[in-house]
C-alpha cells in the first residue's frame, strides 16, 4: 500500500465529516493565522524603520559633546583637526546646532525643524537645491543671517516664491537663499520638507553653543572602525571617556531592528501556544475516532492490514487534517495581512504594509504537518495495536 | 503432498482471574486442499477459538497448527497479517463491510494489503463482483443493498485475493432462509470450482450442507467424518439421551 492511498484515504475519511474536520482544524487555523500576521507586521515594521533610518544616511557618525565639568573645551576647529587627523577613516564633518525656538514667518509661527550646520552638510545628507544656493563657507565666517528652506516652508507660506524673502528665527532675521529639492512624497506639516537651515555659526550665537557633530566616514563598511577612532581622539582629547557620546544610524538601525526581532518572537512564540493547543484537539479528536472505527480496524486487520498500515493510515490522518488547518490558516493570515495593512495606514498616516515573509509561511506549514504528526502518533499507536479478534466484535 | 491445514494437538487456554477456561482441548485435524467442511457445535463449544486460529487472528496455547505446511503458532503479528492477507478469505456473519466505501473499493481492500496495482486490483474486484451478481452495483454503498447482497459482496472480497482457504462464521446466521439457501448454494460453487472452504456454524442443516463435518463440543473433537454418515449430526452422547427420551 503505497503513501498515495494512504493520502487518499485520509482525505476521504477528511471529507465525509467536514463539520468535525473544521472544528478540530480551528486552534491551527488561528495560530498559523496568527504567527503570520506578527511576523508579516513585525517585518513590515522593521522594513518602515530601516527605510526610515537608510534615509537619514547609515554612513553618518554623530557625536555629542558635554563638556561641562571638563578641564578642556572642544572648540569646532579642534573637532575638524580631529577629523582631519582621522581622515584614512573619517570624510565629512558639520556641527549640527538643534534650535527648539519657533520660526515666524509674517505673523505665523511654524514648528519648522531649525538645525545650524556647515557648508558640507548638504552634501553629508545628499540634498540638492532646486533654488538658488546653499550654505556657504563665508556665511558660516560671517556669520551671515541667510538660511535654505525645505520644498513644504518654500510652497506652504510663499507660494514657492521664498528665496530673497525673510523670516525670523529667535528673534533674528534670516534672509532665505536657497530651497531644498523635495524630500518626501508628499508635502506635509512636521515632514522632512519642513525644515530650516542656517550657519552653524549663527545658530550658536543664538542658542549658545556647538554640541553636536554630524560626521561621515569613507565607506559604509568603514562605519565601526570610524567610530572607534573618532572615540579615541575624542578620549584623547578630554583625556576621560565621560564627556562625549558616538552613536551610528547603522548602530542605532540594528538595536531598533533587534528589538523589533525580539518583539516579533515573543508574540510569535505565544500565537504559536495556540498550535499547540490545535494539536491537543486533534490528538482528541483522532482518539474519539479510533473508538469509532474500532470495527472498522478488526476487519482490516483481519484482511491482512499490517499494524503499520493502520498507524500510517491514522497518522497521516491527523497530519493531514492539520496541514490542511495550516494551508487555510495561512490563507486567512494573508487575508488579514492585507486588512492589517490598510487599517495601520490609516492610523498612522504613513505606508506601513503586513508583509507576510515566505519563511514564516514555509515554518507554519511545516511546523503544523510536524504538530499532527506529532499528536496522531499516541491515538494512531492505540489503533494499531488493537487486538483484531477483540476489534472485530466490537460495536 | 501435506494437508492445507494441520490441527496437532492444538489446545487454546484463557485466564479468567484464577481460573483457567479450555477453549480448546488437544484439538487434531486435517484438511485437504478442495474439501468443503462444516465445523459445528454448540454454543461455547469452541468454535469461535478454532476459526480464530484458522484464520490466523490467534495462535495456539498449545500445539501446533500448520497452514500449508508453515508453522504459525511462532509468528509475530505482522507475519500473521501477511498470512492472512496472502492465504484466507474471511465471511463474517455481520458482513463487517466498510460503510464508507463502495463495493468496489471494498472488496479492493485485501489486494490494496496485497500490494497490487490499481488497475489490476479493478479488474479482479469487478471480476468478483461478477461472479456473485453484483456486476450492476458496483458503485453503491453496502448501506444501500440487502442482507444477502452485503453477504455476497463479502464473499467476493474473500475471493478477489484467491485465497487458499474460504472461512465462514456463520455467514447465514444474519439471514432468513431462502437468501441463507442462495448464500449456501454459492459456497457450494466456489467448493465445485476447487477452492477450500471451511464453514464455521452451529446449525445442523446448514452443516450438511458440507462434504465433511467436525463436531466440536467443550473444545473437543466428538465426530470427524462425512456428513452423510448417519451419527454426523448427532454425537453418540446426545444420541444416546436424546434415544432414552424419545
Ligand atoms: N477471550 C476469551 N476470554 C475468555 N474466555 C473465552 C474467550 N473467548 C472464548 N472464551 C471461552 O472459550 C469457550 C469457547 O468459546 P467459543 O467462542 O470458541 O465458542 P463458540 O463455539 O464460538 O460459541 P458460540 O456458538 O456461542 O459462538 C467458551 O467457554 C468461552 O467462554
Ligand atoms: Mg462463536
Amino acid at each position: 500500500m503505497s503513501i498515495f492511498e494512504s493520502l487518499t484515504l485520509a482525505f476521504k475519511n477528511i471529507v465525509s465529516s467536514k463539520t468535525r474536520t473544521l472544528l478540530t482544524m480551528l486552534g491551527i487555523i488561528i495560530g498559523v493565522a496568527a504567527v503570520i500576521v506578527i511576523v508579516g507586521l513585525g517585518n513590515g515594521l522593521e522594513g518602515y524603520i530601516t527605510e526610515s533610518f537608510s534615509s537619514m544616511g547609515t554612513n553618518t557618525l554623530t557625536a555629542s559633546v558635554s563638556a561641562r565639568g571638563s578641564t578642556r573645551t572642544l572648540s569646532v576647529d579642534d573637532m575638524y583637526d580631529i577629523v582631519e587627523e582621522n581622515s584614512g577613516y573619517l570624510d565629512l564633518c558639520s556641527p549640527t546646532v538643534n534650535m527648539m525656538g519657533s520660526v515666524k514667518i509674517g505673523s505665523e509661527t511654524s514648528r519648522t525643524s531649525v538645525t545650524g550646520v556647515s557648508e558640507d552638510y548638504f552634501s553629508i545628507k545628499n540634498y540638492t537645491l532646486s533654488k538658488g544656493r546653499g550654505i556657504q563657507y563665508s556665511d558660516i565666517a560671517l556669520r551671515a543671517k541667510t538660511c535654505v528652506v525645505g520644498a513644504y516652508v518654500d510652497m506652504a507660506y510663499y507660494g514657492g516664491s521664498a528665496v530673497g524673502e525673510t523670516l525670523r528665527v529667535g528673534g533674528q532675521s534670516l534672509t532665505i537663499v536657497g530651497v531644498i529639492e523635495q524630500q518626501s512624497e508628499e508635502l506635509e506639516e512636521g515632514g522632512s520638507d519642513d525644515c530650516l537651515f542656517l550657519p552653524y555659526s549663527t545658530a550658536a550665537r543664538l542658542s549658545g553653543g556647538v554640541s553636536s557633530y554630524t560626521v561621515t566616514v569613507r565607506d559604509e563598511s568603514l562605519i565601526a572602525e570610524g567610530k572607534a577612532a573618532l572615540e579615541n581622539a575624542l578620549e584623547d582629547f578630554f583625556g576621560s571617556d565621560s564627556f562625549y557620546t558616538v552613536t551610528s544610524m547603522s548602530e542605532m538601525l540594528e538595536t531598533m531592528t533587534g528589538m523589533i526581532s525580539i518583539l516579533v518572537a515573543v508574540l510569535a512564540g505565544i500565537a504559536a501556544i495556540s498550535l499547540v493547543v490545535g494539536g491537543i484537539g486533534i490528538m482528541n479528536i483522532m482518539l474519539v475516532s479510533v473508538t469509532e472505527r474500532t470495527r472498522e480496524i478488526g476487519i482490516r486487520k483481519s484482511l491482512g492490514a499490517k499494524e503499520r498500515y493502520i498507524m500510517e493510515q491514522f497518522v497521516i490522518e491527523a497530519a493531514a487534517t492539520s496541514a490542511l488547518g495550516g494551508v487555510i490558516g495561512i490563507l486567512l493570515g494573508y487575508a488579514l495581512s492585507a486588512v492589517a495593512s490598510k487599517v495601520v495606514a490609516g492610523l498612522m498616516e504613513t505606508a506601513l504594509t503586513v508583509a507576510p515573509t515566505v519563511g514564516a509561511v514555509g515554518t507554519a506549514f511545516g511546523i503544523s504537518v510536524g504538530i499532527g504528526i506529532l499528536f496522531g502518533y499516541l491515538p494512531a499507536k492505540k489503533a494499531a495495536v488493537l487486538n483484531p479478534i477483540d476489534a472485530l466484535h466490537y460495536d | 503432498m501435506s494437508a492445507l491445514i494441520e490441527f496437532q494437538n492444538v489446545c487454546k487456554y484463557y485466564e479468567m482471574g484464577d481460573t483457567t477456561v479450555v477453549a480448546a482441548d488437544h484439538i487434531s485435524f486435517q484438511i485437504q486442499r478442495g474439501e468443503f467442511v462444516a465445523i459445528v457445535g454448540s454454543s461455547g463449544s469452541g468454535k469461535s477459538t478454532c476459526m480464530n486460529i484458522i484464520g490466523c487472528l490467534d495462535v495456539p496455547s498449545e500445539g501446533t497448527y500448520l497452514l500449508d505446511g508453515r508453522d504459525v503458532g511462532g509468528m509475530n503479528k505482522n507475519e500473521l497479517a501477511e498470512i492472512r492477507n496472502e492465504l484466507l478469505g474471511f465471511i463474517f456473519q455481520q458482513y463487517n463491510l466498510l460503510p464508507k466505501l463502495n463495493l468496489l473499493e471494498n472488496v479492493e481492500v485485501p489486494l490494496m494489503y496485497a500490494g497490487i496495482s490499481r488497475s489490476e486490483r479493478r479488474e479482479r474486484a469487478e471480476a468478483a463482483l461478477g461472479m456473485v451478481g453484483l456486476e450492476e452495483k458496483l458503485k453503491h454503498k453496502p448501506s444501500q443493498l440487502s442482507g444477502g447482497q452485503q453477504q455476497r459482496v463479502s464473499i467476493a472480497r474473500a475471493l478477489a485475493g484467491e485465497p487458499a482457504v474460504i472461512l465462514a462464521d456463520e455467514p447465514t446466521g444474519a439471514l432468513d432462509s431462502r437468501t441463507g439457501r442462495e448464500v449456501l448454494s454459492l459456497l457450494q460453487q466456489l467448493h465445485a470450482a476447487g477452492n477450500t472452504v471451511v464453514l464455521i456454524t452451529h446449525d445442523n442443516t446448514i452443516a450438511v450442507q458440507a462434504q465433511r463435518i467436525i463436531r466440536l463440543e467443550d473444545g473437543r473433537v466428538v465426530y470427524d467424518g462425512p456428513s452423510d454418515a448417519p451419527d454426523a449430526v448427532v454425537t453418540p452422547r446426545v444420541a444416546g439421551t436424546g434415544g432414552g427420551a424419545a
